[in-house]
């Protein structure tokens, strides 16, 4: 037991003393502050005001409905809020159109204000919009889905308004026939509100099967390059003189282990401020204090960061041991590689899973894959933050992955007995099977 | 009578290709200094890690210290300095000494004291707090070497542990090892070098091609070769010696140093007829004098045929020795 800790010690203190260590813990929380901000940044494109230029070449005088339908849209839901659109009409005949039309697109697509008469985009109007629904928008923000659905949805009230008055609707009634449904979501788990909005939910599960991504791959790939690091120095052989492969490989992957838990508890503190102090670090980057609070603060339930926790730790291992076992088998980084890809594939594999489980936490998927262990460190807690996962479920799922990483360190310290002192020649599968067999 | 603290019983190893250790049976008593010598590629190192239980016998059985367990378990015990030397190249010297006395069972608070005190023996204390990749290799040796040593184990295998080292560190690992041998500990070390072996070791075992070719005491190993031998010195005119060397009647054997030559008498033939002739032709002497068969000459003689082949046997393993 002394000697696993010394292993774990130095493995742990030896990783965590390095530059590389250092220089990364410092520089995630850099990247995450652009993370969170950048697509606020670009998602912002549909936030700000912009002029829309409305070419009406229709008989019917469309340009007005609509044009008014834009005026009244807001930014935000607050009484004083901007509105959003800037909208100017152009008359045009079904002759002159073209000409109207290209003339207002010439002057579109420069970036606001800094243009004197750009314009954001072109709507353009024609019988047929009335008729068919069919139109043309011609914009710089073409490109963003939200302006593209916020402008559409507008257009589609103000036809649809016409369309209703031309009925012989009033007026009036059409408009509160037309208010939107204002629907807030909220998270229930076993019959409690978790005071979690949708969108809150899915952001954990998305932080959380990224976190579980980036560690696995860069810790556990460290695991491999540790070992063959330790073949290429030639310590194993006095190590393996002392010590059994299991307590080898077990310090090894628990001190690796430590190493990435102390980077993301550092990193989980610097998220935690980073959130409580988006407000003034969003004035840095020069966005209003109303998008900055557009980003939900990610706060996690004790039941959820336990069990991820409780995953994160075990997929760790479990991968750990896989990579141990690899570096085990070879003699060079690259050789490492053509073993690595089976691993690699699997962690993708379950990191993606957790956007389709995003979609549908309880369908078949989710549930069959929170039972294989390779990937139920991904699915199970990003489950559990989006639904309620029963609790055998979990316990079945938990039984699982730990007889998984017990069956992967015995296997993974077989090879690693035999491997480690193997300089030169890389194994065939059939040897390797002798080794796991010896 | 104590168990001895090492003893092989016909044990084989072979690796796919070639048989590196072929039913090798040897006993090392407790106390004394032990050489296990051999050609390149003689099974030396295969051998000694078959003790350390890094490698498995095929066949026979390792005992140590008389006990049922394995090297592993009795780790404390025994100390091990491998041909393949390798250190943490990142770690501090003083946190890697630790780090290997830990991993010998021994506390870390001790561990450091017993560090400590080593490298100031071994005069390297100022280096200490570097970094092991900052060190020259044979101070990287000396680290390794004190590594070994740090739990005081009652039993010291060292693989090849005077190979690279200049003169001077040579002389202070020497000292080392005779040191721990008057403390009534067992040192068992391999090498290629035999006028290292004839001055250190109470027994030997010359093995060639993963057999024991030779094993006992050296007294006996001496007595048992045989022979009379004869060591001259030339300092002129050694070409007049030439004739007389190459009378078969009168020797057996020349290994010819230049400077100075060790013979094996024929059968039959006397020191004395010798000196005679080589008076005779004018030879001119710095040193005549009847010697023991060097370690050296009965390598030669017992191995020479097999030592030049057996370069050519080296596994895939890497395992060369």
């Amino acid at each position: 037991m002394n000697k696993i800790i010394a292993v774990v010690r130095r493995e742990f203190v030896e990783r965590v003393r390095t530059k590389a260590f250092v220089i990364s813990t410092v520089l995630l929380p850099v990247f995450m502050v652009a993370i969170m901000f950048v697509p606020i940044l670009l998602m912002s494109g549909g936030d700000r005001a912009s002029r829309v230029a409305v070419v009406d070449a229709s008989s019917t005088g469309l340009g007005q409905p609509v044009s008014q339908a834009l005026e009244s849209e807001k930014l935000g839901s607050k009484p004083n809020a901007k509105a959003r659109y800037t909208v100017q009409v152009f008359p045009a005949t079904s002759e002159d159109l073209t000409k109207v039309r290209d003339g207002l697109i010439a002057k579109t697509g420069f970036s606001g204000e800094k243009h004197e008469d750009g314009w954001n985009g072109v709507l353009v109007l024609t019988d047929a919009t009335l008729a068919t629904g069919k139109l043309s928008y011609y914009g710089g923000n073409v490109g963003s889905p939200e302006s593209m659905t916020k402008l559409q949805r507008t257009v589609s009230n103000a036809l649809a308004g016409v369309r209703l008055g031309k009925s012989g609707v009033d007026a009036a009634l059409v408009k509160r026939a037309m208010a939107p449904a204002d629907m807030d979501t909220t998270k229930v788990s076993e019959g409690k509100l978790t005071g979690q909005s949708g969108q809150e939910s899915f952001l954990i599960a998305y932080i959380m099967g990224f976190i579980l991504y980036i560690a696995i791959l860069i810790y556990g790939q460290q695991t491999m390059t540790s070992v063959i690091e330790e073949k290429t120095s030639r310590i194993m052989e006095v190590l393996t003189s002392a010590l059994t492969p299991f307590e080898m490989l077990l310090g090894k992957v628990l001190g690796v282990g430590l190493a990435g838990l102390t980077q993301m508890a550092i990193w989980g503190g610097s998220i935690f401020v980073l959130s409580s102090q988006r407000v003034p670090l969003a004035g840095m980057f020069g966005m209003g204090a109303d998008a900055a609070q557009s980003f939900p603060i990610p706060s996690m339930a004790p039941g959820l960061l336990v069990v991820f926790l409780l995953y994160f730790v075990l997929g760790f291992m479990l991968y750990g041991a896989l990579y141990a076992a690899i570096g085990a088998m070879c003699n060079t980084i690259q050789e490492t590689q053509q073993y690595a890809i089976f691993v690699t594939v699997f962690i993708i594999v379950g990191f993606f899973a957790v956007f389709a489980l995003i979609k549908d936490p309880t369908g078949p998927l989710g549930i069959t894959m929170s039972y294989i262990p390779f990937f139920a460190p991904f699915t199970m807690p990003v489950r559990w933050s989006l639904t309620s996962v029963p609790p055998s479920e979990l316990l079945v799922s938990l039984a699982l992955m730990v007889a998984a990483l017990l069956a992967c360190v015995w296997l993974a310290a077989r090879i690693y007995r035999t491997g480690i002192l193997m300089y030169g020649k890389k194994p065939s599968w059939r040897e390797l099977w002798r080794w796991i067999r010896a | 009578m104590t168990a001895a603290s090492v003893r092989l019983e016909s044990v084989t190893k072979r690796f796919s290709g070639h048989t590196a250790v072929n039913r090798l049976s040897v006993e090392i008593p407790a106390g004394g200094i032990f050489g296990l010598l051999g050609p390149n590629g003689a099974g030396k190192t295969t051998a000694i890690r078959l003790i350390m239980g890094i490698l498995e016998p095929d066949e026979g059985e390792i005992v140590l210290f008389g006990s049922p367990h394995n090297s592993r378990a009795l780790s404390q015990r025994i100390g091990y300095l491998p041909e393949e030397r390798g250190l943490y190249k990142k770690m501090k010297v003083l946190d890697h000494l630790i780090f290997l006395g830990e991993t010998r069972g021994i506390g870390r608070a001790d561990a450091r004291k017993r560090a400590q005190a080593w490298l100031e023996r071994l005069g390297v204390s100022d280096w200490a707090l570097k970094k092991v990749e900052d060190l020259s290799k044979g101070m990287q040796q000396k680290i390794q070497f004190a590594g070994a040593l740090l739990h005081e184990p009652e039993l010291v295998i060292l693989d090849e542990p005077f190979s690279g080292l200049d003169p001077v560190n040579a002389q202070v690992m020497k000292d080392i090892v005779v040191a721990i041998a008057a403390e009534g500990r067992t040192v068992l070390f391999s090498t290629h070098v035999m006028e290292q072996a004839e001055r250190m070791c109470d027994r030997i075992a010359i093995i060639a091609r993963g057999e024991m070719v030779v094993n006992g005491t050296l007294a006996q190993v001496k007595e048992d070769f045989g022979g009379r031998h004869v060591a001259l010195g030339f300092t002129h005119d050694k070409a007049r010696a030439a004739n007389i060397l190459a009378d078969r009647a009168l020797i057996a054997h020349v290994d010819d140093y230049g400077a100075s030559a060790e013979l094996q008498m024929a059968e039959g033939a006397d020191p004395e007829q010798l000196l005679a002739a080589l008076v005779g032709e004018g030879v001119g002497l710095r040193r005549f004098e009847v010697v023991e068969p060097s370690l050296h000459a009965i390598f030669i003689a017992k191995v020479g045929a097999d030592a030049a082949t057996a370069h050519a046997t080296v596994d895939h393993t890497g395992v060369t020795a």
